[in-house]
């Protein structure tokens, strides 16, 4: 570490992640099978299906977090969907409303007829099972304080039964949540989480409990070339590659210093 | 009898969740979801004890003078919010939507933004073949890091293929190991406190 100060690699990443955000290229990115699993899901769903987007998050994540949730909302919001926004996280509350309204007011859609946002409950494994049962029960009444019996879009749902699938937008493991709790009523849980949570979720994707799941910053970005867009996804893209070629240059060096310690029959 | 009126209750409803499952009754229905009512409303008088715990804390260091200045900012932040919302609501323009969006949602993404300097230094300075294992784990890595980059390189579609198999096989085997063995330390967990066997909960020996 002598070698190369650690306030070096600091700033070199900085510069690096610095220089390639304000050049504010979109990069074309290659769809994974993932992403269009995910999108064609969506796509095969018939105009007016309802279903509940989950914002499961924290504002920490929401620079990955947020073109993923775009992505989502506006494929879902394209497809007429019927959208109820919940919150299982008390900081994810604010912000899936926010977005919410701001993409809702993009497609000239409702409250209360196209969406509606029930908010945040306490204890998810127990909001989620609650939501089984009856969801009005488990939300008198939505964010704003509107009776769930006067809002519109809501006359006829009752439970799960009534919900085409549910969209989990997390940064952490509560889509697992859904997944082991909403699934003992049958319902499809779609993941859209954050990179480093990608490979907890392979498990239950492979066997079928998770429908389809997008990742990361790469899975916006594909997303959003299969909507035909450019969003934060693909903006952000050229500065990810960059950080990981830099990650691996600096994995490559360290590498090259200790095996010359080595041989010198020094320390590392 | 301080003991067994705790482990009486748990191991009732314990037992009525179990049957529950297994019914479609309407009366087992309401039950169920009387108790998860029962069940959220427990939890928010925790969050109580939190923010209790949390300023009880908070004033000794400040009595002590550790750390002063930084324990007194957390508690004007903790004590401002709520009142925030109590007097101006969390309406769009509201100074709690303001506060939230300019100054905890920045400072949170930018604690966690710091990841990356501190990935990028451990990555120059512990990442390194010493061994076989370590060598098979660095090269898994490169590769998954050379996949999810998008430089136009040759060879990237059998890198991704690579990557696959790597999630889909080795990460997802070890992945699924460790849920399985979670699964059935939940099991055995549970059944422990219901049938009683278990009690440290009760905060006393076993």
């Amino acid at each position: 570490m002598q070698i190369l100060p650690r306030h070096y690699v600091f700033l070199g990443l900085f510069l690096l992640i610095g220089i390639t955000m304000a050049l504010d290229i979109s990069v074309d990115v290659k769809v994974s099978p993932y992403t269009k699993k995910m999108h064609a899901y969506i796509d095969s769903l018939p105009e007016g299906s309802t279903l509940i987007i989950s914002f499961d998050h924290e504002a920490s994540s929401l620079p990955e977090i947020r073109p993923i949730a775009l992505a989502m909302l506006r494929h879902s919001f394209q497809k007429n969907f019927k959208l109820i926004g919940v919150s299982l996280y008390p900081e994810g509350t604010l912000i899936g409303y926010r977005l919410m309204k701001n993409i809702a007011k993009e497609y000239d859609k409702t409250y209360g007829d196209d969406f509606v946002y029930l908010g945040f409950r306490p204890q998810y494994i127990a909001a989620i099972l609650a939501m089984g049962e009856s969801i009005e029960s488990t939300y008198p009444q939505d964010y704003l304080g509107n009776d769930y019996n006067s809002i519109p879009m809501l006359s006829n749902i009752q439970n799960y039964d009534d919900i085409e699938a549910v969209i989990s937008i997390a940064d952490g493991s509560l889509t697992t949540h859904w997944i082991e709790y909403g699934g003992q009523f049958n319902i499809k849980i779609l993941g859209a989480v954050t990179a480093a949570m990608v490979t907890t979720y392979d498990p239950y994707l492979s066997s079928n409990q998770m429908t389809a799941m997008i990742g990361g910053l790469r899975g916006a970005a594909e997303y959003e070339k299969l909507l035909g867009m450019k969003g934060g996804g693909s903006r952000g893209m050229l500065a990810q590659s960059a950080a990981h070629l830099y990650i691996i240059f600096l994995v490559i060096l360290g590498n090259i210093f200790y095996f010359r310690s080595r041989k010198k029959g020094g320390k590392s | 009898m301080n003991r067994q009126i705790p482990l009486i209750v748990c191991f009732s409803f314990g037992l009525v969740m179990f049957l529950q499952y297994f019914s479609n009754h309407t009366i087992s229905r309401s039950v169920n979801l009387a108790i998860l009512d029962y069940w959220q409303i427990i939890f928010a008088f925790t969050l109580i004890i939190g923010v209790v715990s949390f300023i009880k804390v908070n004033l000794t260091k400040i009595s002590r003078r550790i750390d002063r200045p930084y324990l007194i900012v957390g508690l004007l932040g903790m004590i401002s919010m709520p009142f925030m919302a109590l007097i101006w609501g969390i309406k769009a323009d509201s100074p709690f939507m303001w506060m939230f969006e300019n100054v905890q949602a920045p400072m949170a993404s930018t604690v966690f933004a710091l990841l990356a300097f501190f990935v990028a230094s451990a990555s120059f300075r512990g990442f390194r073949a010493r061994s076989l294992q370590a060598s098979i784990l660095l090269g898994a890595a490169l590769i998954i890091l050379l996949s999810r980059s998008n430089l136009p390189l040759p060879y990237t579609e059998h890198l991704s293929e690579l990557a696959d198999w790597i999630r889909n096989y080795p990460s997802m085997t070890a992945r699924r190991a460790i849920l399985i063995g979670i699964g059935l330390g939940s099991l055995t967990t549970s059944l422990r406190v219901i049938l009683g066997i278990e009690r440290t909960w009760l905060g006393g020996e076993r």
